[in-house]
């Protein structure tokens, strides 16, 4: 079965344009001109990606994101018309999870696009109850406990379900597989994100910040996912 | 508006002002003081000097009416004070109460006035310097009395009140002097602040404005000032969100082109052999439209000053290397490290401060620069020298006449016609600009082979930790010169480029 992506774009050119051609990337597109016709699409027909405007008329792509998050983990690109730092880091902290600049090339988008929907690193082997519960990791065993199933695809606090997008999941997958280890923003950026030398590594920074309000007791002050100055950051699992 | 000239500063044209002020009013008093009481001092010691000759005349009259009194004896029994001396005329004959004084001391105007019978005075010189001449007639003894008494003890009184005078003239003047210097540098203090503060609006701390005063005559500057501040701020953010805007306008429509080109691209197999050539044509047109409205939107930016560097430290081979591969497809043919540059790959760190997506952009107009002109890149050098580090991006044509090498940087230049060769007529203003919002220059010579050099030189970063560790082993890059010394919180906002490969 082909991805459903939702299309949200008000200029008419631009959404059929990319419709066409994100149809002849294997797209099935379900699209629309404004956030509140979006938002009933994604009730309708849960999209596995989502392609998302910031400059709308009426409700604008930050509002949509930050409506859509709560009930949504599928990744969201933004498309923004400028390379202006403050929309990008708005729109990254309001839950989306990559973004690409006007003028595009559509070969970029779907490089994106496919970054995003690669499968998260799932446990392979037999589901027996051993290899199960190998596929555990203990994040947190005072406060929870927390715990990475990776076999489940999901993180847990005691019996209540962490919800997590699906790129923070795949970020906190590949912190854990080197958990006590610093990883570099670089190295982040190119196993999650896919993107090369000139990645934009804000993309980590807000990632990470989103993630530590979803796992951290406090986040103001992280001892689980902690920075490591000029290096990058580590998982701390306690 | 005139420029106002003056060879002195505006503290010292205060301080000579004042003190030149001063030395007027009390040179003025001084001299109208001296000239009162000399005045003064002149009139009593001449009416003193009439008072005594007319006492000593009787006396001396009354002496010769006695019979038989000898004019001598008559004079030395009068007593004058010690100044005064008597001359007495009778019969064509002086006698004098002194040896000090002669006839010689009677001004003729005197001796002709008494001698017609009016008592008179004059001024005289003495053996003892200046002095009064009164003269009386006698016409009872039918002689004529004079009286010379010196006046040193007035000319002493009056050389003391003028020294005394020109001092205190002097002292006012240096008080005026201080009085100056101390006002002029209460005026010019706020005229720190103010050139503070526009030093600092300068360097871009457009948030700059003055503190408020209560002094209701600078209140006025810091008003204004911080008006003109405010409407140049303004007047920055306007234009900013103007190119912000027109960047939005126009790439709209070029990203709905280059979404239907693409799906046109897939389908050329569709189309035919007339179709396919206008497609192509489209296609490329498309590609260097898009690379004008990026230049000249970056342009539109540097000019503005609002071009947001976003600052990080890079490795400077890394980035010609990764230009590089953009370029050529993955193969790293051209890369030549020269000078005390260690030549093994990856661990050679050339540490710069820079915005990684506008010097790989400047990089790349450098490389298209010299396709297009130069019949294709020769080689690219990067030569390490002190604190700077030169990147030189040779190309293998016929080089540029040394006339053009300042002109081919300008906006639209371009070296022969306009024909087909691709490019905006930016790429290397843009470069130009670009170096120069780092700190660095660029500027076009002559590669050993006779092509043309483009050289770009950046300021080295100076750290710390002198050699950046860079830990290459699996999952831990260190990240060179994002250290200690540079280091600000990781969890902020990481500079780095929208830009990706």
């Amino acid at each position: 079965m082909s991805p459903r992506l939702l299309l949200l774009e008000d200029d008419d050119g631009i959404r059929t344009a990319l419709r066409l051609s994100m149809e002849d990337e294997g797209y099935e597109v379900v699209d629309a001109a404004d956030a509140e016709t979006a938002l009933a699409a994604v009730q309708e027909s849960a999209p596995d990606l989502m392609l998302v405007d910031l400059m709308l008329g009426g409700m604008d792509g930050f509002s949509f994101i930050r409506s859509v998050r709560p009930t949504s983990s599928a990744p969201i690109i933004v498309l923004s018309a400028r390379s202006d730092t403050h929309d990008i880091v708005a729109a990254l902290e309001a839950g989306a999870d990559d973004y690409v600049t006007k003028p595009f090339e559509v070969k970029e988008l779907s490089a994106r696009l496919r970054a995003l929907r690669r499968r998260p690193p799932v446990a392979v082997g037999p589901d027996t109850d051993a290899a199960h519960t190998s596929h555990q990791l203990v994040l947190d065993r005072e406060n929870g406990p927390l715990v990475l199933d990776e076999a489940a695809g999901l993180v847990r606090r005691g019996d209540r379900h962490v919800h997590l997008t699906v790129t923070e999941y795949r970020l906190l997958c590949e912190l854990g597989a080197a958990s006590g280890r610093v990883l570099s923003r670089r190295a982040l950026l190119e196993s999650v994100w896919d993107r090369g030398y000139f990645g934009d590594e804000r993309i980590v920074d807000v990632h990470v910040r989103r993630l530590r309000t979803k796992i951290e007791s406090d986040p103001g002050t992280p001892t689980l996912l902690v920075t490591v100055r000029g290096l990058g950051y580590r998982l701390d699992p306690r | 508006m005139r420029r106002w000239r003056s060879p002195l500063g505006l503290r010292a044209t205060v301080t000579v002002s004042f003190a030149a002020g001063a030395l007027t009013v009390s040179a003025l008093l001084a001299l109208s003081t001296y000239v009162a009481a000399r005045h003064y001092l002149v009139d009593q010691r001449e009416r003193i000097a009439t008072r005594q000759a007319f006492v000593d005349a009787s006396v001396v009259r009354d002496g010769l009416l006695t019979a038989g009194a000898r004019e001598s004896d008559v004079i030395g029994s009068v007593s004058p004070p010690a100044s005064s001396d008597i001359l007495l005329y009778r019969d064509g004959q002086w006698f004098s109460s002194s040896l000090r004084e002669g006839s010689a001391s009677v001004p003729p105007a005197v001796l002709s006035d008494a001698l017609s019978g009016t008592a008179s005075l004059a001024w005289t010189s003495t053996s003892d310097g200046p002095g009064i001449v009164v003269g009386v007639p006698l016409p009872a003894v039918r002689g004529e009395f004079f009286e010379v008494s010196s006046t040193t003890e007035l000319a002493g009184t009056l050389s003391t009140l003028s020294t005394v005078l020109l001092i205190s003239a002097l002292v006012t003047t240096l008080g005026g002097a201080l009085l100056g210097r101390a006002a002029a540098r209460r005026l010019v203090a706020p005229l720190d602040t103010i050139s503070g503060a526009a030093a600092n609006i300068a360097i871009g701390k457009l948030e700059t404005r003055l503190p408020g005063t209560d002094d209701p005559d600078l209140a006025v500057i810091v008003g204004s000032f911080n008006a003109m501040v405010e409407t140049l701020q303004d007047r920055i953010e306007r234009d900013a969100r103007f190119a912000a805007d027109l960047s939005h306008e126009l790439r709209s429509p070029l990203t709905t082109l280059k979404a239907s080109v693409d799906v046109l691209v897939r389908r050329r197999h569709e189309l035919s052999d007339r179709g396919q050539q206008a497609l192509d044509l489209v296609e490329g047109e498309l590609e260097r439209l898009r690379q004008s409205l990026e230049d000249l939107l970056e342009l539109g930016r540097l000019d503005a000053g609002v071009a947001t560097l976003d600052l990080a430290p890079t490795d400077l081979g890394d980035l010609v290397r990764h230009a590089l591969m953009e370029r050529h497809r993955g193969t790293d043919p051209l890369l030549i490290l020269a000078g005390p540059v260690p030549s093994s790959g990856d661990a050679t760190p050339l540490p710069v401060l820079v915005d990684k997506g506008q010097i790989h952009r400047a990089l790349l107009n450098l490389f298209t620069n010299a396709d297009v002109h130069g019949e294709g890149l020769a080689a690219v050098t990067l030569e390490r020298a002190r604190d700077q580090v030169m990147v030189f991006v040779d190309d293998a044509g016929a080089g540029v006449e040394p006339t053009d090498r300042e002109r081919i940087f300008d906006r639209f230049a371009r070296a022969g016609s306009r024909g087909s060769r691709p490019g905006s007529g930016l790429g290397l203003s843009l470069v130009v600009e670009t170096v120069q919002a780092h700190g660095g220059a660029a500027w076009c010579t002559e590669s050993p082979t006779g092509g043309a050099r483009f050289v770009m030189r950046l300021p080295l970063l100076m750290d710390d930790n002198d050699a950046p560790d860079r830990d290459s082993d699996a999952g831990a890059q260190a990240r060179p010169g994002d250290g200690v010394s540079h280091g600000h919180p990781s969890d902020a906002v990481q500079p780095a480029t929208g830009r990706s490969s």
